[in-house]
Protein backbone atom coordinates (compact mmCIF):
# COMPACT_ATOMS: atom_id res chain seq x y z
CA UNK A 1 0.00 0.00 0.00
CA UNK A 2 1.49 3.49 -1.12
CA UNK A 3 0.90 6.18 2.14
CA UNK A 4 0.01 9.52 2.03
CA UNK A 5 1.20 11.82 -0.23
CA UNK A 6 1.82 14.25 2.65
CA UNK A 7 3.84 11.58 4.17
CA UNK A 8 5.72 10.74 1.15
CA UNK A 9 6.88 14.27 0.51
CA UNK A 10 7.79 14.97 4.20
CA UNK A 11 9.80 11.85 3.69
CA UNK A 12 11.66 12.55 0.10
CA UNK A 13 12.24 16.53 2.25
CA UNK A 14 14.35 15.04 5.12
CA UNK A 15 16.04 12.50 3.33
CA UNK A 16 13.96 9.40 4.54
CA UNK A 17 13.14 7.97 1.14
CA UNK A 18 14.52 9.37 -2.25
CA UNK A 19 11.87 9.98 -5.26
CA UNK A 20 13.29 7.07 -7.19
CA UNK A 21 12.28 4.17 -3.70
CA UNK A 22 9.17 6.04 -3.65
CA UNK A 23 8.05 5.09 -7.28
CA UNK A 24 9.75 1.59 -6.92
CA UNK A 25 7.43 0.82 -4.69
CA UNK A 26 4.60 2.30 -6.50
CA UNK A 27 5.05 0.47 -9.66
CA UNK A 28 5.76 -2.93 -7.61
CA UNK A 29 2.19 -2.34 -5.44
CA UNK A 30 0.62 -1.59 -9.13
CA UNK A 31 2.32 -5.07 -11.17
CA UNK A 32 1.21 -7.28 -7.85
CA UNK A 33 -2.63 -5.64 -7.66
CA UNK A 34 -3.48 -4.10 -11.59
CA UNK A 35 -3.93 -7.14 -12.75
CA UNK A 36 -7.05 -8.09 -10.83
CA UNK A 37 -7.97 -4.48 -10.21
CA UNK A 38 -7.98 -3.50 -14.51
CA UNK A 39 -7.37 -0.02 -12.92
CA UNK A 40 -4.72 1.34 -15.18
CA UNK A 41 -5.04 1.04 -19.73
CA UNK A 42 -1.52 2.36 -19.71
CA UNK A 43 1.58 2.75 -17.48
CA UNK A 44 4.44 5.27 -18.01
CA UNK A 45 6.84 4.04 -15.85
CA UNK A 46 10.37 5.41 -18.22
CA UNK A 47 8.30 9.21 -17.60
CA UNK A 48 8.09 8.77 -14.15
CA UNK A 49 11.41 7.48 -13.48
CA UNK A 50 12.48 10.72 -15.27
CA UNK A 51 10.39 12.78 -13.21
CA UNK A 52 11.66 11.10 -9.96
CA UNK A 53 15.33 11.30 -10.71
CA UNK A 54 14.48 15.10 -11.60
CA UNK A 55 12.93 15.72 -7.88
CA UNK A 56 16.39 13.18 -6.15
CA UNK A 57 18.55 15.73 -8.47
CA UNK A 58 16.52 18.80 -6.81
CA UNK A 59 17.11 17.38 -3.20
CA UNK A 60 21.02 16.49 -4.15
CA UNK A 61 21.27 19.96 -5.08
CA UNK A 62 19.84 21.44 -2.18
CA UNK A 63 17.32 23.68 -3.95
CA UNK A 64 13.47 24.01 -2.78
CA UNK A 65 10.89 20.55 -3.17
CA UNK A 66 7.80 21.70 -4.80
CA UNK A 67 4.65 20.78 -3.24
CA UNK A 68 3.85 17.52 -4.49
CA UNK A 69 7.65 16.39 -4.36
CA UNK A 70 7.85 12.48 -5.49
CA UNK A 71 4.16 11.76 -5.11
CA UNK A 72 3.47 9.12 -7.33
CA UNK A 73 -0.16 9.43 -9.44
CA UNK A 74 -2.23 8.70 -13.01
CA UNK A 75 -4.84 10.28 -14.38
CA UNK A 76 -8.15 8.61 -16.30
CA UNK A 77 -6.99 8.13 -19.63
CA UNK A 78 -9.37 11.00 -21.20
CA UNK A 79 -6.81 13.45 -20.00
CA UNK A 80 -3.96 14.15 -22.66
CA UNK A 81 -0.60 12.87 -21.74
CA UNK A 82 2.33 13.79 -24.22
CA UNK A 83 3.30 10.65 -26.70
CA UNK A 84 0.28 8.72 -25.96
CA UNK A 85 -3.38 8.44 -27.79
CA UNK A 86 -6.10 9.97 -25.86
CA UNK A 87 -8.55 6.74 -25.34
CA UNK A 88 -11.05 8.27 -23.65
CA UNK A 89 -11.92 5.05 -22.66
CA UNK A 90 -13.09 4.08 -26.63
CA UNK A 91 -11.36 1.48 -28.81
CA UNK A 92 -12.57 4.29 -31.50
CA UNK A 93 -9.62 6.49 -30.42
CA UNK A 94 -6.86 3.98 -30.16
CA UNK A 95 -5.20 5.01 -33.68
CA UNK A 96 -5.60 8.87 -32.62
CA UNK A 97 -2.59 10.48 -32.73
CA UNK A 98 -0.30 10.62 -29.81
CA UNK A 99 -1.03 13.52 -27.38
CA UNK A 100 1.86 16.16 -28.30
CA UNK A 101 1.74 17.81 -24.53
CA UNK A 102 0.43 16.73 -21.42
CA UNK A 103 -3.30 18.37 -20.38
CA UNK A 104 -2.90 21.49 -18.34
CA UNK A 105 -3.76 19.63 -14.79
CA UNK A 106 -1.03 17.39 -16.07
CA UNK A 107 1.51 20.26 -16.91
CA UNK A 108 0.31 21.45 -12.78
CA UNK A 109 0.94 18.47 -11.24
CA UNK A 110 4.15 17.65 -13.13
CA UNK A 111 5.17 21.67 -12.20
CA UNK A 112 3.90 20.58 -8.44
CA UNK A 113 6.43 17.83 -8.52
CA UNK A 114 4.43 14.68 -8.55
CA UNK A 115 5.49 11.69 -10.89
CA UNK A 116 3.11 9.95 -13.41
CA UNK A 117 2.94 6.54 -13.70
CA UNK A 118 -0.45 5.87 -16.10
CA UNK A 119 -3.48 6.19 -17.36
CA UNK A 120 -6.42 4.90 -15.26
CA UNK A 121 -9.68 3.06 -17.53
CA UNK A 122 -13.23 4.48 -17.91
CA UNK A 123 -16.49 4.55 -19.37
CA UNK A 124 -16.29 4.74 -22.95
CA UNK A 125 -16.42 8.40 -23.46
CA UNK A 126 -17.51 8.46 -19.68
CA UNK A 127 -20.68 7.88 -20.65
CA UNK A 128 -21.84 5.42 -17.76
CA UNK A 129 -21.38 5.19 -13.92
CA UNK A 130 -20.06 1.71 -13.54
CA UNK A 131 -16.75 1.44 -15.40
CA UNK A 132 -17.78 -1.85 -17.30
CA UNK A 133 -16.04 -1.37 -20.17
CA UNK A 134 -16.27 -3.75 -22.98
CA UNK A 135 -13.18 -2.96 -24.77
CA UNK A 136 -10.72 -2.38 -22.03
CA UNK A 137 -12.05 -4.44 -19.55
CA UNK A 138 -14.42 -3.85 -16.35
CA UNK A 139 -12.64 -2.07 -13.44
CA UNK A 140 -12.84 -4.29 -10.47
CA UNK A 141 -13.85 -2.78 -6.80
CA UNK A 142 -11.25 -2.86 -4.46
CA UNK A 143 -13.28 -4.20 -1.71
CA UNK A 144 -15.55 -6.86 -3.51
CA UNK A 145 -13.88 -7.91 -6.79
CA UNK A 146 -17.58 -8.86 -7.79
CA UNK A 147 -18.30 -5.49 -7.74
CA UNK A 148 -18.43 -2.35 -9.68
CA UNK A 149 -15.55 0.27 -9.14
CA UNK A 150 -18.45 3.29 -10.13
CA UNK A 151 -17.96 5.43 -13.31
CA UNK A 152 -16.75 6.95 -15.28
CA UNK A 153 -14.08 7.53 -13.18
CA UNK A 154 -13.50 3.95 -12.09
CA UNK A 155 -10.18 3.58 -12.38
CA UNK A 156 -9.32 6.51 -10.76
CA UNK A 157 -11.04 5.79 -7.59
CA UNK A 158 -9.78 2.43 -7.97
CA UNK A 159 -6.26 3.18 -7.73
CA UNK A 160 -6.38 5.30 -5.18
CA UNK A 161 -8.87 3.19 -3.28
CA UNK A 162 -6.03 -0.10 -3.76
CA UNK A 163 -3.43 1.88 -2.45
CA UNK A 164 -1.62 1.89 -6.27
CA UNK A 165 -1.49 5.72 -5.80
CA UNK A 166 -2.07 8.34 -3.28
CA UNK A 167 -3.72 10.88 -5.44
CA UNK A 168 -5.68 10.44 -9.20
CA UNK A 169 -7.72 12.42 -11.71
CA UNK A 170 -11.08 12.42 -12.61
CA UNK A 171 -13.58 14.15 -14.64
CA UNK A 172 -17.25 14.50 -13.20
CA UNK A 173 -20.09 15.55 -15.45
CA UNK A 174 -23.36 13.96 -13.57
CA UNK A 175 -21.47 12.02 -11.21
CA UNK A 176 -18.13 10.40 -12.76
CA UNK A 177 -16.06 11.56 -9.51
CA UNK A 178 -18.75 11.35 -6.63
CA UNK A 179 -20.38 7.77 -7.48
CA UNK A 180 -16.63 5.88 -8.25
CA UNK A 181 -15.52 7.53 -4.66
CA UNK A 182 -18.30 6.37 -3.03
CA UNK A 183 -17.98 3.06 -4.04
CA UNK A 184 -15.04 3.04 -3.99
CA UNK A 185 -14.57 4.60 -0.49
CA UNK A 186 -11.90 7.56 -1.12
CA UNK A 187 -12.49 10.83 -0.73
CA UNK A 188 -13.45 13.38 -4.54
CA UNK A 189 -13.43 16.83 -5.18
CA UNK A 190 -15.63 17.79 -7.84
CA UNK A 191 -15.06 21.86 -8.28
CA UNK A 192 -17.38 24.31 -8.89
CA UNK A 193 -18.14 24.49 -13.04
CA UNK A 194 -15.57 26.40 -14.26
CA UNK A 195 -13.00 26.25 -11.24
CA UNK A 196 -10.24 24.04 -13.16
CA UNK A 197 -9.70 23.88 -17.13
CA UNK A 198 -10.45 21.13 -18.92
CA UNK A 199 -8.35 21.81 -22.21
CA UNK A 200 -6.32 19.09 -23.12
CA UNK A 201 -9.23 16.01 -22.16
CA UNK A 202 -11.36 14.44 -24.23
CA UNK A 203 -14.86 16.69 -23.84
CA UNK A 204 -18.33 14.51 -22.97
CA UNK A 205 -21.37 17.78 -22.29
CA UNK A 206 -19.15 20.73 -22.06
CA UNK A 207 -22.19 22.19 -20.34
CA UNK A 208 -21.32 20.15 -17.76
CA UNK A 209 -17.48 18.65 -17.72
CA UNK A 210 -15.66 19.28 -14.93
CA UNK A 211 -11.73 17.84 -13.72
CA UNK A 212 -11.02 16.93 -10.64
CA UNK A 213 -9.19 15.03 -8.35
CA UNK A 214 -9.17 11.90 -6.00
CA UNK A 215 -7.20 10.89 -2.46
CA UNK A 216 -7.27 8.97 0.33
CA UNK A 217 -7.04 11.54 3.16
CA UNK A 218 -8.28 15.39 2.82
CA UNK A 219 -5.23 16.68 3.19
CA UNK A 220 -3.83 14.99 0.18
CA UNK A 221 -7.03 16.08 -1.57
CA UNK A 222 -6.95 19.32 -0.62
CA UNK A 223 -2.35 19.52 -1.91
CA UNK A 224 -3.81 18.14 -4.83
CA UNK A 225 -6.76 20.27 -5.65
CA UNK A 226 -4.50 23.70 -4.86
CA UNK A 227 -1.56 22.64 -7.16
CA UNK A 228 -4.37 22.20 -9.84
CA UNK A 229 -5.85 25.92 -9.52
CA UNK A 230 -5.65 28.36 -11.56
CA UNK A 231 -6.91 30.62 -14.57
CA UNK A 232 -6.32 28.99 -17.95
CA UNK A 233 -7.96 31.27 -21.25
CA UNK A 234 -7.98 28.59 -23.03
CA UNK A 235 -11.12 26.69 -21.63
CA UNK A 236 -13.80 29.53 -22.47
CA UNK A 237 -15.61 27.82 -19.26
CA UNK A 238 -12.50 28.12 -16.96
CA UNK A 239 -13.74 31.20 -14.42
CA UNK A 240 -9.84 33.07 -14.84
CA UNK A 241 -9.83 32.94 -10.74
CA UNK A 242 -6.63 33.38 -9.18
CA UNK A 243 -5.73 30.26 -6.78
CA UNK A 244 -7.48 30.28 -3.82
CA UNK A 245 -5.51 27.56 -1.69
CA UNK A 246 -7.48 25.48 0.83
CA UNK A 247 -4.59 23.32 1.92
CA UNK A 248 -4.06 25.65 5.36
CA UNK A 249 -7.49 26.21 5.89
CA UNK A 250 -9.55 22.91 6.64
CA UNK A 251 -11.38 23.69 9.92
CA UNK A 252 -14.99 24.15 9.97
CA UNK A 253 -15.50 28.01 10.84
CA UNK A 254 -17.59 27.96 14.21
CA UNK A 255 -21.41 28.37 13.88
CA UNK A 256 -21.25 27.01 9.95
CA UNK A 257 -25.14 26.28 8.77
CA UNK A 258 -25.68 22.91 7.51
CA UNK A 259 -28.86 21.53 6.12
CA UNK A 260 -29.74 17.58 5.30
CA UNK A 261 -31.07 17.57 1.48
CA UNK A 262 -34.75 15.57 2.46
CA UNK A 263 -37.29 15.01 -0.32
CA UNK A 264 -35.25 13.72 -3.73
CA UNK A 265 -32.37 12.96 -1.89
CA UNK A 266 -34.09 10.68 0.64
CA UNK A 267 -36.55 9.32 -1.34
CA UNK A 268 -33.75 8.17 -3.60
CA UNK A 269 -31.30 7.01 -1.19
CA UNK A 270 -31.61 3.62 0.29
CA UNK A 271 -31.34 2.26 4.20
CA UNK A 272 -27.65 2.15 3.71
CA UNK A 273 -27.41 5.42 2.15
CA UNK A 274 -29.43 7.29 4.53
CA UNK A 275 -27.50 5.86 6.80
CA UNK A 276 -24.85 7.27 5.51
CA UNK A 277 -26.16 10.55 5.59
CA UNK A 278 -27.06 10.14 9.54
CA UNK A 279 -23.48 9.09 10.40
CA UNK A 280 -22.56 12.32 9.12
CA UNK A 281 -25.00 15.10 9.96
CA UNK A 282 -24.42 13.54 13.86
CA UNK A 283 -21.01 14.22 13.40
CA UNK A 284 -21.30 17.44 11.74
CA UNK A 285 -23.98 18.43 14.21
CA UNK A 286 -26.52 18.91 11.36
CA UNK A 287 -30.27 18.44 12.43
CA UNK A 288 -32.66 20.92 10.08
CA UNK A 289 -33.48 18.55 6.45
CA UNK A 290 -34.21 21.29 3.65
CA UNK A 291 -36.09 20.49 0.58
CA UNK A 292 -34.44 21.51 -2.68
CA UNK A 293 -37.56 21.45 -4.36
CA UNK A 294 -36.74 21.35 -8.27
CA UNK A 295 -33.77 18.66 -7.91
CA UNK A 296 -35.84 16.01 -9.61
CA UNK A 297 -36.11 19.06 -12.64
CA UNK A 298 -32.34 19.39 -12.35
CA UNK A 299 -31.54 15.50 -12.75
CA UNK A 300 -33.75 15.62 -15.54
CA UNK A 301 -32.32 18.83 -17.42
CA UNK A 302 -29.14 17.50 -16.72
CA UNK A 303 -29.86 13.94 -18.06
CA UNK A 304 -31.33 15.95 -21.23
CA UNK A 305 -28.53 18.47 -22.30
CA UNK A 306 -25.84 15.28 -21.42
CA UNK A 307 -27.87 12.97 -23.85
CA UNK A 308 -27.61 15.72 -26.45
CA UNK A 309 -24.81 17.34 -26.29
CA UNK A 310 -22.91 13.28 -26.02
CA UNK A 311 -24.85 12.62 -29.07
CA UNK A 312 -24.27 15.55 -30.99
CA UNK A 313 -20.68 15.27 -29.99
CA UNK A 314 -20.30 11.78 -31.60
CA UNK A 315 -22.67 11.69 -34.12
CA UNK A 316 -20.82 11.96 -37.17
CA UNK A 317 -18.52 8.80 -35.90
CA UNK A 318 -21.71 6.92 -34.86
CA UNK A 319 -22.74 6.93 -38.70
CA UNK A 320 -19.84 5.78 -39.98
CA UNK A 321 -18.46 3.41 -36.44
CA UNK A 322 -21.61 2.42 -35.06
CA UNK A 323 -20.49 -0.64 -33.98
CA UNK A 324 -16.77 0.46 -32.48
CA UNK A 325 -18.95 1.80 -30.43
CA UNK A 326 -19.30 0.98 -26.30
CA UNK A 327 -21.97 -1.71 -26.91
CA UNK A 328 -23.64 -0.72 -23.46
CA UNK A 329 -23.70 3.10 -24.46
CA UNK A 330 -24.16 3.36 -28.19
CA UNK A 331 -27.70 3.46 -28.76
CA UNK A 332 -28.43 5.72 -26.02
CA UNK A 333 -25.91 8.20 -27.73
CA UNK A 334 -27.91 7.78 -30.92
CA UNK A 335 -30.90 8.46 -29.44
CA UNK A 336 -29.46 11.57 -27.47
CA UNK A 337 -28.46 12.94 -30.62
CA UNK A 338 -32.03 13.09 -31.97
CA UNK A 339 -33.34 15.15 -29.52
CA UNK A 340 -35.34 18.36 -30.20
CA UNK A 341 -33.59 21.20 -29.98
CA UNK A 342 -36.69 22.73 -27.99
CA UNK A 343 -35.84 20.38 -25.19
CA UNK A 344 -32.55 21.29 -24.77
CA UNK A 345 -33.17 24.88 -24.88
CA UNK A 346 -35.64 24.47 -22.49
CA UNK A 347 -33.35 22.20 -19.97
CA UNK A 348 -31.07 24.90 -20.47
CA UNK A 349 -33.16 27.72 -19.25
CA UNK A 350 -34.52 25.40 -16.62
CA UNK A 351 -31.12 24.88 -15.45
CA UNK A 352 -30.40 28.39 -14.62
CA UNK A 353 -33.69 28.74 -12.78
CA UNK A 354 -32.96 25.85 -10.73
CA UNK A 355 -29.70 27.27 -9.84
CA UNK A 356 -31.79 30.70 -8.77
CA UNK A 357 -33.78 28.45 -6.13
CA UNK A 358 -30.61 26.90 -4.90
CA UNK A 359 -28.60 30.13 -4.57
CA UNK A 360 -31.73 30.63 -2.18
CA UNK A 361 -30.40 27.95 -0.08
CA UNK A 362 -27.31 29.22 0.82
CA UNK A 363 -28.61 32.09 2.04
CA UNK A 364 -29.86 29.80 5.12
CA UNK A 365 -27.21 27.17 4.78
CA UNK A 366 -23.67 26.91 4.23
CA UNK A 367 -23.16 23.05 3.49
CA UNK A 368 -25.84 20.63 2.10
CA UNK A 369 -25.31 17.02 3.03
CA UNK A 370 -27.11 14.16 0.77
CA UNK A 371 -25.81 10.80 -0.29
CA UNK A 372 -23.36 10.06 -3.25
CA UNK A 373 -25.50 7.30 -4.75
CA UNK A 374 -28.82 5.31 -4.21
CA UNK A 375 -26.87 2.12 -2.91
CA UNK A 376 -23.82 0.62 -2.55
CA UNK A 377 -21.74 -0.35 -5.36
CA UNK A 378 -23.59 -3.18 -7.16
CA UNK A 379 -22.70 -6.51 -8.44
CA UNK A 380 -20.80 -6.29 -12.10
CA UNK A 381 -23.36 -7.01 -14.74
CA UNK A 382 -26.60 -5.62 -12.76
CA UNK A 383 -28.79 -4.41 -15.37
CA UNK A 384 -31.60 -3.25 -13.09
CA UNK A 385 -31.31 -1.08 -9.89
CA UNK A 386 -33.66 -1.60 -6.82
CA UNK A 387 -33.90 1.75 -4.87
CA UNK A 388 -36.81 1.33 -1.99
CA UNK A 389 -38.92 -1.03 -4.03
CA UNK A 390 -38.69 0.79 -7.39
CA UNK A 391 -36.56 -0.67 -10.16
CA UNK A 392 -34.85 1.56 -12.65
CA UNK A 393 -32.13 0.81 -15.87
CA UNK A 394 -28.68 0.82 -13.47
CA UNK A 395 -26.23 2.39 -15.38
CA UNK A 396 -28.13 5.37 -16.43
CA UNK A 397 -29.23 6.12 -12.88
CA UNK A 398 -26.60 5.75 -10.77
CA UNK A 399 -26.13 9.31 -10.81
CA UNK A 400 -29.67 9.76 -9.69
CA UNK A 401 -28.05 11.83 -6.19
CA UNK A 402 -25.55 13.61 -8.25
CA UNK A 403 -26.97 15.12 -11.55
CA UNK A 404 -29.09 17.42 -9.83
CA UNK A 405 -26.15 19.46 -7.99
CA UNK A 406 -23.48 18.97 -11.22
CA UNK A 407 -26.52 20.16 -13.40
CA UNK A 408 -26.10 23.79 -11.18
CA UNK A 409 -22.42 23.36 -10.51
CA UNK A 410 -22.08 23.68 -7.15
CA UNK A 411 -18.47 21.87 -5.77
CA UNK A 412 -19.13 18.74 -3.61
CA UNK A 413 -16.33 17.17 -1.93
CA UNK A 414 -17.31 13.21 -1.69
CA UNK A 415 -16.66 11.70 1.58
CA UNK A 416 -16.46 8.10 1.98
CA UNK A 417 -18.28 6.67 5.41
CA UNK A 418 -18.74 2.67 6.23
CA UNK A 419 -22.53 2.42 7.61
CA UNK A 420 -23.06 -1.34 7.27
CA UNK A 421 -20.60 -1.35 9.70
CA UNK A 422 -22.33 0.20 12.17
CA UNK A 423 -25.81 -1.99 11.58
CA UNK A 424 -25.72 -5.21 10.39
CA UNK A 425 -29.19 -4.96 8.97
CA UNK A 426 -28.27 -2.88 6.26
CA UNK A 427 -26.19 -6.19 4.98
CA UNK A 428 -23.25 -3.82 3.66
CA UNK A 429 -20.71 -4.48 6.03
CA UNK A 430 -17.70 -3.55 4.22
CA UNK A 431 -18.59 -1.70 1.67
CA UNK A 432 -18.47 2.30 1.90
CA UNK A 433 -20.87 4.61 0.91
CA UNK A 434 -20.25 8.00 0.23
CA UNK A 435 -21.72 11.38 1.82
CA UNK A 436 -21.59 14.90 -0.43
CA UNK A 437 -20.49 17.65 0.87
CA UNK A 438 -22.17 20.53 -1.68
CA UNK A 439 -21.03 24.20 -1.11
CA UNK A 440 -22.43 27.34 -2.79
CA UNK A 441 -20.40 27.97 -5.92
CA UNK A 442 -16.65 28.61 -5.23
CA UNK A 443 -16.60 27.46 -1.41
CA UNK A 444 -14.48 24.03 -2.35
CA UNK A 445 -12.85 25.25 0.78
CA UNK A 446 -15.99 24.53 3.14
CA UNK A 447 -16.49 21.30 1.53
CA UNK A 448 -13.02 19.98 2.65
CA UNK A 449 -12.96 21.42 5.83
CA UNK A 450 -16.47 19.36 6.30
CA UNK A 451 -14.70 16.38 4.92
CA UNK A 452 -11.92 17.25 6.90
CA UNK A 453 -14.12 17.44 10.47
CA UNK A 454 -15.44 14.09 9.23
CA UNK A 455 -11.95 12.46 8.73
CA UNK A 456 -11.14 14.26 12.02
CA UNK A 457 -13.46 12.35 13.88
CA UNK A 458 -12.91 8.91 12.59
CA UNK A 459 -16.60 9.33 10.94
CA UNK A 460 -15.09 9.18 7.32
CA UNK A 461 -12.12 7.75 5.71
CA UNK A 462 -10.67 4.80 3.08
CA UNK A 463 -10.22 0.91 4.96
CA UNK A 464 -7.61 -1.32 3.51
CA UNK A 465 -9.16 -3.09 0.12
CA UNK A 466 -9.85 -6.75 0.75
CA UNK A 467 -6.82 -8.10 -0.98
CA UNK A 468 -4.13 -5.89 0.57
CA UNK B 1 -37.75 7.33 -35.33
CA UNK B 2 -36.86 6.16 -38.72
CA UNK B 3 -37.40 9.72 -40.35
CA UNK B 4 -35.57 10.96 -37.56
CA UNK B 5 -32.44 8.53 -37.81
CA UNK B 6 -32.45 9.62 -41.73
CA UNK B 7 -32.32 12.96 -41.20
CA UNK B 8 -29.40 12.59 -39.27
CA UNK B 9 -27.90 10.37 -41.35
CA UNK B 10 -28.18 6.77 -39.85
CA UNK B 11 -28.69 3.70 -41.28
CA UNK B 12 -29.72 0.89 -38.58
CA UNK B 13 -31.14 -2.78 -38.71
CA UNK B 14 -34.15 -3.64 -37.00
CA UNK B 15 -32.91 -4.71 -33.87
CA UNK B 16 -30.63 -1.53 -33.44
CA UNK B 17 -33.68 0.78 -34.42
CA UNK B 18 -35.53 -1.10 -31.81
CA UNK B 19 -32.88 -0.59 -29.11
CA UNK B 20 -32.37 3.03 -29.86
CA UNK B 21 -36.44 3.93 -29.61
CA UNK B 22 -36.08 1.89 -26.34
CA UNK B 23 -33.33 4.61 -25.27
CA UNK B 24 -35.29 7.64 -27.10
CA UNK B 25 -38.35 6.04 -24.71
CA UNK B 26 -36.51 6.78 -21.85
CA UNK B 27 -34.70 9.64 -22.12
CA UNK B 28 -38.30 11.00 -22.91
CA UNK B 29 -39.80 9.71 -19.66
CA UNK B 30 -36.96 11.72 -17.89
CA UNK B 31 -37.52 14.75 -20.07
CA UNK B 32 -40.77 14.74 -19.39
CA UNK B 33 -40.50 16.96 -16.51
CA UNK B 34 -38.50 19.96 -18.27
CA UNK B 35 -40.61 20.29 -20.79
CA UNK B 36 -43.77 20.89 -18.06
CA UNK B 37 -41.41 23.12 -16.43
CA UNK B 38 -43.29 26.47 -16.14
CA UNK B 39 -40.70 29.11 -17.15
CA UNK B 40 -41.34 32.96 -18.03
CA UNK B 41 -40.42 34.54 -20.95
CA UNK B 42 -37.98 36.41 -19.77
CA UNK B 43 -35.94 33.10 -18.53
CA UNK B 44 -33.01 32.78 -20.19
CA UNK B 45 -30.61 29.76 -21.02
CA UNK B 46 -27.46 28.91 -19.18
CA UNK B 47 -24.38 29.49 -21.72
CA UNK B 48 -20.93 29.43 -21.53
CA UNK B 49 -20.76 31.82 -23.93
CA UNK B 50 -19.01 34.97 -23.02
CA UNK B 51 -18.11 37.21 -25.77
Amino acid sequence: MIGAAADIVRQIRDGTWSARAVLTQATARIESQNPGLNCFTALTFERASREAAAIDALRARGQPLPPLAGVPYAVKNLFDIAGLATLAGAKVNAGNAPAAADAPLVARLHRAGAVLVGALNMDEHAYGFTTENSHYGTTRNPHDRTRVAGGSSGGSAAAVAAGLVPISLGSDTNGSIRVPASFCGVFGLKPTYGRLPRSGTFPFVHSLDTLGPFARTVTDLAAAYDALQGPYPGDPACAQRDVEPVSASLTLPHGIRIGILGGWFHEWADPAARRAVQLAASALGATLTVDFKSAAAARAAAFVITAAEGGALHRARLVTQYDAYEPLSRARLVAGSLIPASWVVQAQRVRRQVFTEALGLFDRFDLLLAAAAPVVAPLIGTEILAVNGRSLPSRASLGLLTQPISCIGLPVCTAPLWPGDADAALQCRGLPMGVQLIGAPWREDICLAAAAALERAGVAGPRLPVDS
Amino acid sequence: MRAALALQGYEFDEAQIAEITLQFSRIESVAQIVLDWPLPFASEAAEVFRP
